[in-house]
């Protein structure tokens, strides 16, 4: 009897995620299906979700991967985004490390600095910080962007990592001093490993930022080929109000995969990550 | 300690180096020129020399009923978003932590909103919610629920629905996935114990869960209204201001005002209220936590 | 276990710092580089035949659409043959949307980016002459005068300002009557030749289809100076005196309020619409029937072509009122900015209102100022020829450096009384007055 209360019980947990997974995929799968429509039949009467057997194409993606722009912009995101994971990763772990473990005049200035950047969103410095891209002559390069979304992601990522640094017991620490280690040797072989799923899924939040970052792109980059995806998603909208849809749609499915492949990857370190509390348990 | 010793100590500052260098060019400067420029008449052009204007950017902002329009709006957007997100979000962790399989299957599907990128979107939320598209299709169509097209996109409280069910659809799987990491770590010996003194689980999640991820819950809440008044490409993609500037943000205003019409300054003052205001709902968020954190 | 996902998390951030190293190695080597390795040729050109030194890059931003012909053969044709010509000079083409290249021209201006050469709307040239941009061709180009009389004057004049040209004209282009055949036929409903006609027409060709959808009479994309002002000019109406120095009298005047209230009752007699960011796409929805009449330029045709090519419509002047039959003139000016290398910009100037480029580009729809290639063959079958009727009668917006400004204004007017119904007179009276402080 009992049993069979927590079995039903179940099944209708399964139910409501399931109802609700739908509406969270559903866009998705009208995106794909809008994707593989033609042009010409995105005002058809009566709409249908799916499209047509007779109307079935992929002609957009056959226009989308004839475009050598496309696999430029691709590669400007990939480049721009994984330059910007790395750095912040490297940056914000000895931040985050040496706030966690060191008294030094200025730390708590530091980290009251990391809190207040966290706060202040980073399209609110885009006035000053196209000035300074235009005084650094770092506009229309993806230089333009990297070093600015690696400011962008620092705060929240040290703040991550600090918190999980102070997780690590700091005996770990002592023994390699015991050894003759020195700073550089703790920060090695016992920050950099044991936060490691900290900077994974960091490093994920980090990769999304800057791959999907549209306006600070949009301002500071002008050629073409230098375009991320975003931007030359946005720059199907031509002029006359003449959008096709179809087109803009199977770009947007083809900039999704690297970033899903990514996601389902690493999915099983995200989570962990985020448990601040991971080793002391 | 050892790392009193001179060579540590430098090799502290080494770590540091590039973080705080980081910090000072693309952040504390920004922030500086930031309240510089707020007190210049600047405007486009090289013939065009700034001039000092005082406290005048900051007075034409708040006496700018187009500024005002675009803060309720902004307000409006996170006192909507935020709730609504985490509310979603813990229900469907909670749920999903209750599941023996499937977890995964699960984790990404709530997760894809999330790793989808804001103008992707924006886009598809923009072409459903067009007053020829599907929903409007579907909802006077086939359930008959509307006699006819709804024009969501073409009015202030239309455009913000549909800006907020994307927010809140958006934001969904990030909240689920904080409030997961959360609740693994809620020690299991809490429900067993509450389960032999015949606890339900509506019981169990008022008693047990909600006080035991307070502190992600707060966590989650400073990071969503940080991200609710930075909402720009989902209103820059779907209404882009219209009509009449009646659905900006805060952002996409300031936005308009420096790089449509070249009021820097205006756009400078603009952005530090919108600073202040936001380091001052923070601080009191921060404290909240802080507090909670020492009534443990 | 932990160890190996150490190890993994390490290899990961290692192999992507030394990626970044080795693009940081790229993109610093790229520009040191290739300009040493074409240094060489064009040593070896020097010898030849005198050309420069370096390849010069130059960079020119347009607005031809990203998937249209005119870009097409902008990359394809006319770049390449611009190349050929003048060795030692390569251009790097950015397209933008019409609204951006205005937006990024400004913002670029402020942050000393500027390109060498871009296609500007007319109604920007003051504009940027005002903010010191561009360069007075007629002082520093010593050709300058037998070269642009080969191109037409009154185009010519767009760029004009206080005695000097900024610019060379580009094409011009004019707005006229596209209506739908069988939606005409099937309601009865004769062209309309005068406004009244017009909007009687609409009225009568809105309703439900078959598939009970709205269809709308009418539709404009936006309301801003270039929507509104055929119907304003043509039944009379102003916006500023012959001297574009007063607004009040005119843009709030009898003959405007009523044209503006025209709109404004096509609208709520859900004639009219387009505007709204949620309505079906002006191109999609005429060519699906949904809109039975647009006002529009020669592009239409061939996007038209594209996308629904058996769509049956005809083309008529726009319907005349008190004032006449009055478009709006279109057109782009091509300029260069004081940053740029002038040698070359002018040349790809010349070479971009030469018979050969004006010829290229009339194929796709624009409209020569090239006085050759305007009594070329191509022009003269070209399906455009109903709108160089329409341009001699063409009215420019006016040619102020504040326009864009009081543009946005005008468009914010336009839709609280069109859309939101305010009262027109009284909420044309407020703008004239801006209007006017914006004049002075």
């Amino acid at each position: 009897m009992h049993m069979k209360k927590i079995r039903a019980a179940k099944l209708w947990i399964y139910l409501v995620l399931s109802l609700c997974g739908l509406i969270s995929v559903l866009p998705m799968i009208y995106m794909i299906s809008t994707s593989l429509k033609p042009n010409g039949a995105l005002y058809e009467y009566p709409p249908h979700f799916f499209p047509n057997k007779n109307n079935l194409t992929i002609e957009n993606y056959i226009y989308i991967f004839q475009q050598q722009k496309f696999y430029l912009n691709f590669i400007n995101s990939l480049v721009v985004s994984l330059a910007t994971i790395a750095l912040a990763a490297v940056i914000s772990t000895a931040l985050a490390f040496c706030i966690a473990r060191f008294r030094f005049p200025g730390r708590k200035m530091l980290f009251g600095l990391v809190i207040a950047t966290m706060i202040i969103p980073g399209t609110a410095l885009i006035v000053p910080q196209f000035e300074l891209a235009s005084f650094l002559h770092v506009t229309n390069k993806l230089w333009g962007l990297i070093p600015f979304y690696v400011a962008w992601v620092i705060p929240f990522s040290t703040f991550m990592i600090k918190g999980f640094i102070e997780n690590i017991p700091r005996d770990f620490d002592e023994a390699v001093y015991i050894d003759g280690g020195n700073v550089f040797t703790v920060f090695r072989s016992i920050a950099v490993p044991l936060s490691g799923p900290a900077i994974a899924s960091v490093s994920i939040f980090n990769f999304l930022t800057a791959w999907e970052e549209y306006p600070w792109a949009l301002t500071v980059i002008n050629d073409n080929v230098k375009r991320t995806l975003p931007i030359a998603i946005s720059g199907f909208f031509g002029e006359h109000q003449f959008t096709q849809w179809g087109y803009v749609f199977a770009m947007s499915v083809a900039s999704l995969i690297p970033v899903l492949i990514i996601f389902i990857c690493f999915q099983k370190y995200f989570v962990r990550g985020l448990q601040t509390g991971g080793i002391k348990g | 300690m050892e790392a009193k010793s001179f060579k540590n100590r430098l090799q502290i500052f080494l770590l540091l180096l590039p973080g705080i260098f980081m910090f000072a060019v693309f952040t504390i400067y920004p922030i500086g020129k930031l309240l510089f420029m707020s007190f210049f008449q600047s405007g486009y052009g090289v013939s065009l020399k700034d001039a000092f204007a005082g406290f005048q950017n900051y007075k034409m902002v708040l006496s700018d009923q187009t500024f005002r329009v675009s803060f309720d709006n902004t307000l409006l957007y996170t006192l909507v978003t935020v709730p609504a997100q985490m509310a979603i979000g813990l229900l469907v962790a909670v749920l999903i932590n209750e599941l023996p399989c499937f977890q995964v299957g699960f984790r990404v599907i709530y997760y894809l909103p999330v790793i989808t990128s804001w103008v992707i979107v924006s886009l598809v939320f923009k072409y459903i919610f067009n007053t020829e598209g599907m929903l409007n299709y579907f909802l006077s169509q086939v359930i008959h629920v509307t006699g006819g097209n709804i024009a969501w996109l073409d009015s202030r409280w239309g455009g913000l629905t549909v800006a907020m069910i994307l927010g809140t659809w958006k934001g969904v799987g990030w909240n689920m996935v904080v409030f997961l990491a959360a609740l693994q770590n809620v020690p299991k010996a809490l429900y067993e114990s509450a389960a032999i003194d015949g606890c339900g689980p509506v019981h169990k999640f008022f008693y047990i869960t909600l006080p035991s991820i307070k502190s992600t819950t707060l966590f989650a809440l400073v990071m969503l209204t940080i991200g609710g008044f930075n909402v720009f490409t989902s209103i820059k993609m779907i209404t882009d201001g219209k009509p009449m500037h009646q659905t900006e943000t805060v952002l996409t205003w300031m936005y308009y005002k420096a790089f449509n019409e070249g009021q820097f300054g205006y756009a400078a003052a603009l952005s530090f209220i919108v600073a202040v205001v936001l380091v001052f709902l923070a601080v009191l968020q921060f404290k909240a936590m802080k507090n909670r954190d020492e009534g443990e | 276990m932990k160890n190996q996902w150490a190890k993994k998390i390490l290899a990961f951030t290692l192999s992507a710092v030394l990626m970044l190293t080795a693009l940081t190695a790229c993109s610093g080597q790229t520009p040191e580089n290739s300009p040493s390795s074409e240094d060489q040729q064009g040593n070896q050109n020097t010898s030849q035949n005198n050309a420069p030194k370096e390849t010069i890059t130059l960079n020119f931003w347009h607005h031809y659409s990203a998937q249209s012909p005119e870009n097409e053969t902008l990359t394809k044709v006319l770049i390449p043959k611009f190349e050929q010509e003048n060795p030692g000079y390569k251009i790097n083409a950015t397209s933008y949307e019409w609204a951006k290249l205005h937006d990024k021209i400004l913002v670029s201006a402020n942050a000393n980016t500027l390109p060498d050469v871009a296609r500007l709307d007319i109604a920007w040239v003051p504009e940027f002459q005002k903010l010191n941009i561009l360069v007075p061709l007629d002082k520093e180009m010593s050709d300058f005068s037998p070269y642009s009389s080969s191109l037409l004057a009154n185009a010519m004049s767009t760029a004009e300002i206080g005695g000097n040209y900024y610019a060379l004209a580009l094409n011009t282009n004019t707005k006229i009557l596209f209506y739908n055949k069988a939606a005409l036929e099937q309601a009865g409903v004769s062209i309309p030749k005068t406004m009244d006609e017009f909007a009687a027409a609409a009225k009568k060709l809105s309703g439900k289809n078959s598939n009970g959808q709205q269809v709308w009479g009418c539709t404009e994309p936006a309301l801003a100076g270039w929507n509104v002002l055929p119907y304003i000019w043509s039944m009379g109406g102003e916006i500023t005196n012959n001297d574009y120095t007063k607004a009040s009298g005119y843009l709030n005047g009898e003959k405007t309020v009523k044209a503006v209230q025209m709109l404004a009752d096509l609208y709520k007699n859900k004639a009219l619409i387009g505007f709204n960011s949620g309505d079906i796409p002006m191109t999609d929805g005429f060519g699906t029937g949904r809109y039975a009449m647009l006002l529009e330029g020669p592009w239409k045709i061939a996007e038209l072509k594209g996308a629904y090519p058996d769509f049956s419509y005809g083309t008529a002047d726009v319907p005349a009122g008190e004032g006449g039959s009055h478009s709006v003139l279109g057109g782009e000016d091509i300029g260069m900015f004081s940053s740029a290398n002038k040698e070359g910009a002018w040349k790809f100037m010349k070479f971009m209102t030469s018979e050969f480029a004006q010829e290229e580009m009339a194929k796709c729809g624009l409209i020569p100022v090239n006085k050759e290639a305007l009594e070329s063959a191509t022009v003269k079958d070209a399906s455009y020829a109903p709108f160089l009727d329409a341009i001699k009668t063409a009215k420019a917006r006016p040619p102020v450096a504040k326009w864009t400004e009081i543009d946005n204004q005008l468009t914010t007017a336009m839709t609280s009384i069109i859309k939101e119904g305010a009262d027109a007179q009284k909420t044309l009276d407020q703008l004239a007055s801006q209007v006017d402080e914006l004049l002075k």
